[in-house]
């Protein structure tokens, strides 16, 4: 047995995604965003978490599939990582859940359309298959750099 | 107790301490015979000596020492000062400076400072030591008790009792053994203290209150203490706390406090009441100089020192973004109270409005700091720096007490190091030259700060050469960086802000202090990053300023708020002019561009919605439109917006790391409908 990681699993598309808890500072339910200019399409803007100012950046828009409308279900996961903090737009989340460290299999070349090197791996629970994300790599700075210059 | 706690103080202090002698030996290199200064050195060294032994920082302690050693000799005439004196002594602050930066960084503070202490030593007995022979003995038997400083007062403490005796209180040496059996003796150490400082102060305690804290004496303690009790009082109420063996309180006179005041007399502990009576007149009269110096000392601080305690920087910040919330609700509920127009709810809200004001300036007030605290360190660079170029050269330092904004004065230093190392190494002629140029041959650099409205200027100018408009110019022709035709249209102000260009360097050789071409253009991006701007004024032949403006504060501005369509921006007051309305009809084109005039000029038109792709507004729909008049320095321009919303206090907040600022959007802030409303840098719009 590895140790035992507590994940928040939200839906993205038709796949389902896990963060580790402890990346999760909260989920919160659509809230006003003011638009920045001059972002990549899937940086949606900036929202009021409490006092303070939090980027928040479409996930699917991120990974490249289609964006859709924010529904009822639709969730802002505001996580911390490398002193950034950052709002994901997700179609759900409304689970945690305990998975064994050791069910984490290396992920394929892609999943679901997205690229294996934004992926930590896919864990296996019961008759569920979880994507666990990586962070760090989904919010690394310098692609959006990349990407804006793709644009201009 | 844990070291720990004392270790942050520790650092703050010695660095207060260091920096008091770099300041006293640039003043004694000035006037070598002014011993009041040799006096001030003399107890800063001292002080540090004793924290950095107290600390367990032995090499501090040792190299402090034999300096002190060296001092001693001075101030008691004994050594006159020369510039092998001064220059070993400079290195030993160097020496010194470095161990308090590797304990910072977590070290031992300890280094090799062999060859410093053996030149120290060799100024102590060398040929120096001319008549100094029974002093530099005293020093050296001192030397073996580095930071024990026994019962001896330091000069600070005899000042204290002084004054106290001067003002009519008691003041006693009292010798207090706790009994054999005593289960809790720092727990009646303590009540000792405790019950003295009811009714008075102590002053110096052996061993030190940490030890006693710390149980780290065996039975017998003593303290030097003021108190406005009478002598037998104080026997019996600290007679009376249980476990006391036996309390010995003795009243002390002038006299004697001057002969235990005398350092480097071993003193014997088990008789302070008949204190050695050795080299009496001459210790005495020596002992007095020393309390008037300091007495002097104090008096010229103002009498008594401002009152301050030092506060972690992170609690400030909590203080200030708790504050800005504050803000956040206060605007809320004066929307609310507008709304429900209550009388007793709006005269609540106002009060609110007022107490909150008073609050931000105070909230305010404490994150600023005298830039004093960055212009303190540069006589001591300027000095070296003159001396490694050969140049003479005179720092004149004016408005040290501005303040300004703690996040700003931890950034500005290296910025304004650059300056000054440019003006003396490019600005200055050397002495020949100035000479020839029948210039006095030292040079002056004034560093001056200032207020002006909602800012802060520093300037650094110098009486030297001046930027050459021609070498300038053909140098920025040669790099690329402008053609011929560009340049002959540019004014001396704008060709000399050409050597803030990346990569531009008109230095003829390339030296240790600048001329690389990298600085000025990171000075310049350092300063933007700050909110300020720098420009240069030169005249060649007379010399160069260089004016650096700064935002007074970086956390809460004074910003319009406008409406584009659904969406609200804020733009800084303090970039806008005027506002006004346009017509159509008003805005000409001229050259493709699109202008209008404004006050006899004519200034280029923005569209603040197509800038910002602004998704439901345009103005070109509009027969008449709102515009904001903004400058930035000499350049003006018209940026034209749906509406006006108001005038409001926002808290500047940054847009989060994921998302740095741009050149137009300057950050963010949180309106009182609970929306993120973004600021717009005019600056950014005018290119």
């Amino acid at each position: 047995m590895g140790e035992e990681l507590k994940v928040i699993v939200f839906a993205l598309a038709n796949e389902e995604y896990g963060i580790e808890v402890d990346k999760v500072r909260t989920v919160e339910r659509m809230a006003p965003i003011t638009r920045v200019p001059k972002t990549p399409p899937f940086v949606k803007g900036v929202m009021n978490l409490r006092g303070v100012v939090v980027p928040v950046i479409d996930l699917k828009g991120r990974f490249g599939l289609k964006e859709t409308e924010p529904t009822e279900q639709s969730r802002i996961i505001v996580v911390a990582v490398n002193d950034m903090e950052v709002g994901f737009i997700v179609d759900a989340a409304n689970d945690v859940t305990d998975i064994d460290e050791d069910a984490i299999d290396q992920p394929p070349e892609v999943v679901g359309g997205i690229k294996a090197k934004y992926l930590r791996g896919i864990a296996k629970l019961d008759d569920r298959l979880l994507i666990m994300l990586n962070l760090s790599e989904v919010l690394n700075k310098n692609e959006i750099v990349q990407l804006e210059q793709m644009e201009a | 107790m844990d070291m720990n706690a004392y270790l942050s103080m520790f650092i703050d202090e010695a660095g207060d301490h260091l920096q008091a002698l770099n300041d006293n030996m640039l003043q004694l290199e000035n006037t070598p015979e002014d011993l009041t200064i040799v006096q001030a050195i003399f107890r800063s060294a001292h002080t540090l000596k004793g924290m950095a032994a107290t600390m367990g920082f032995e090499d501090l302690a040792s190299l402090t020492h034999e300096m002190e050693n060296v001092l001693d000799l001075v101030r008691n005439s004994k050594l006159r000062m020369d510039s092998f004196i001064f220059d070993t002594l400079f290195k030993s602050l160097d020496a010194l400076e470095s161990m308090v930066q590797d304990i910072t960084a977590g070290g031992a503070g300890s280094a090799d400072v062999s060859a410093i202490v053996a030149s120290l030593q060799a100024i102590v007995k060398g040929d120096y030591n001319a008549g100094g022979g029974p002093a530099a003995g005293g020093a050296a038997e001192g030397a073996a008790g580095a930071g024990d400083s026994g019962l001896q007062l330091d000069q600070y403490q005899v000042s204290v009792l002084q004054q106290s005796m001067d003002s009519g209180h008691q003041v006693y040496h009292i010798t207090v053994t706790v009994r054999e059996d005593c289960v809790l003796k720092a727990a009646r150490a303590y009540m000792v203290f405790d019950l003295l400082e009811r009714h008075g102060e102590v002053v110096k305690s052996e061993p030190s209150v940490q030890d006693l804290e710390q149980e780290k004496f065996d039975r017998t303690f003593t303290v030097f203490a003021i108190s406005s009790l009478s002598q037998e009082e104080l026997q019996q109420q600290i007679a009376a706390i249980s476990e006391i063996e036996e309390a010995a309180v003795t009243k002390l006179d002038p006299e004697s406090l001057q002969i235990l005041a005398r350092p480097n007399v071993p003193s014997a502990p088990a008789a302070p009441s008949a204190p050695p009576a050795a080299g009496a007149p001459e210790a005495a009269r020596e002992a007095k100089r020393q309390a008037a110096a300091a007495k002097a000392q104090t008096a010229a601080a103002g009498g008594a020192l401002p009152r301050t305690i030092r506060v972690d920087i992170d609690r400030l910040d909590t203080l200030m973004n708790l504050f800005s919330e504050l803000l956040i609700d206060r605007v809320r509920l004066e929307q609310l109270a507008s709304e429900i127009r209550k009388p007793e709810l709006t005269d609540t809200v106002e009060h609110l409005t007022r107490v909150s004001g008073d609050l931000q300036n105070i909230v305010l007030k404490l994150r600023m700091v005298p830039v004093e605290s960055v212009f303190n360190r540069f006589p001591r660079m300027i000095r070296d720096l003159a001396k490694s170029l050969g140049k003479k050269v005179e720092l004149v330092i004016t408005g040290a007490e501005t303040e300004l904004d703690r996040t700003v004065i931890d950034e500005i230093g290296d910025p304004l190091v650059h300056l000054l190392r440019n003006s003396i190494d490019h600005g200055l002629e050397s002495v020949s030259e100035r000479i020839a140029a029948g210039k006095p041959e030292t040079g002056t650099v004034h560093l001056r700060a200032y207020h002006s409205g909602n800012h802060v200027f520093i300037e650094v100018e110098d009486d030297g050469r001046g930027i050459n408009r021609e070498k300038v110019k053909n140098k920025a022709i040669a790099s690329g960086i402008l053609t011929a035709e560009e340049a002959g249209k540019m004014s001396d102000d704008e060709i000399a802000m050409l050597i803030f260009a990346p990569g531009f360097s008109t230095a003829d050789t390339i030296s240790d202090i600048s001329g690389r071409g990298v600085g000025l253009d990171v000075v310049r991006s350092k300063i933007a990053s700050l909110g300020g701007n720098v420009t240069i004024r030169t005249s060649e032949g007379k010399g160069t300023k260089f004016s650096v403006e700064l935002p007074l504060t970086l956390s809460i501005i004074s910003a319009m708020l406008v409406k584009l369509g659904s969406e609200k921006y804020a733009i800084p007051l303090s970039s806008i002019a005027e506002t006004a309305i346009i017509r159509q009809e008003q805005i000409r084109l001229i050259h493709g561009n699109r202008m209008i005039e404004y006050r006899g000029a004519v200034i280029p038109v923005l569209s603040l919605s197509r800038i910002l792709e602004s998704p439901d507004y345009d103005e070109s729909a509009e027969e008449e439109t709102e515009v904001i008049i903004v400058r930035k320095g000499d350049k003006w321009a018209a940026v034209m917006v749906d509406e006006f919303i108001g005038q409001s206090e926002i808290v500047l907040k940054t847009l989060g790391s994921y998302l740095p600022n741009t050149d137009i959007v300057a950050g963010a802030t949180i309106l009182g409908d609970g929306q993120v409303a973004l600021i717009i840098d005019p600056n950014g719009l005018i290119k």
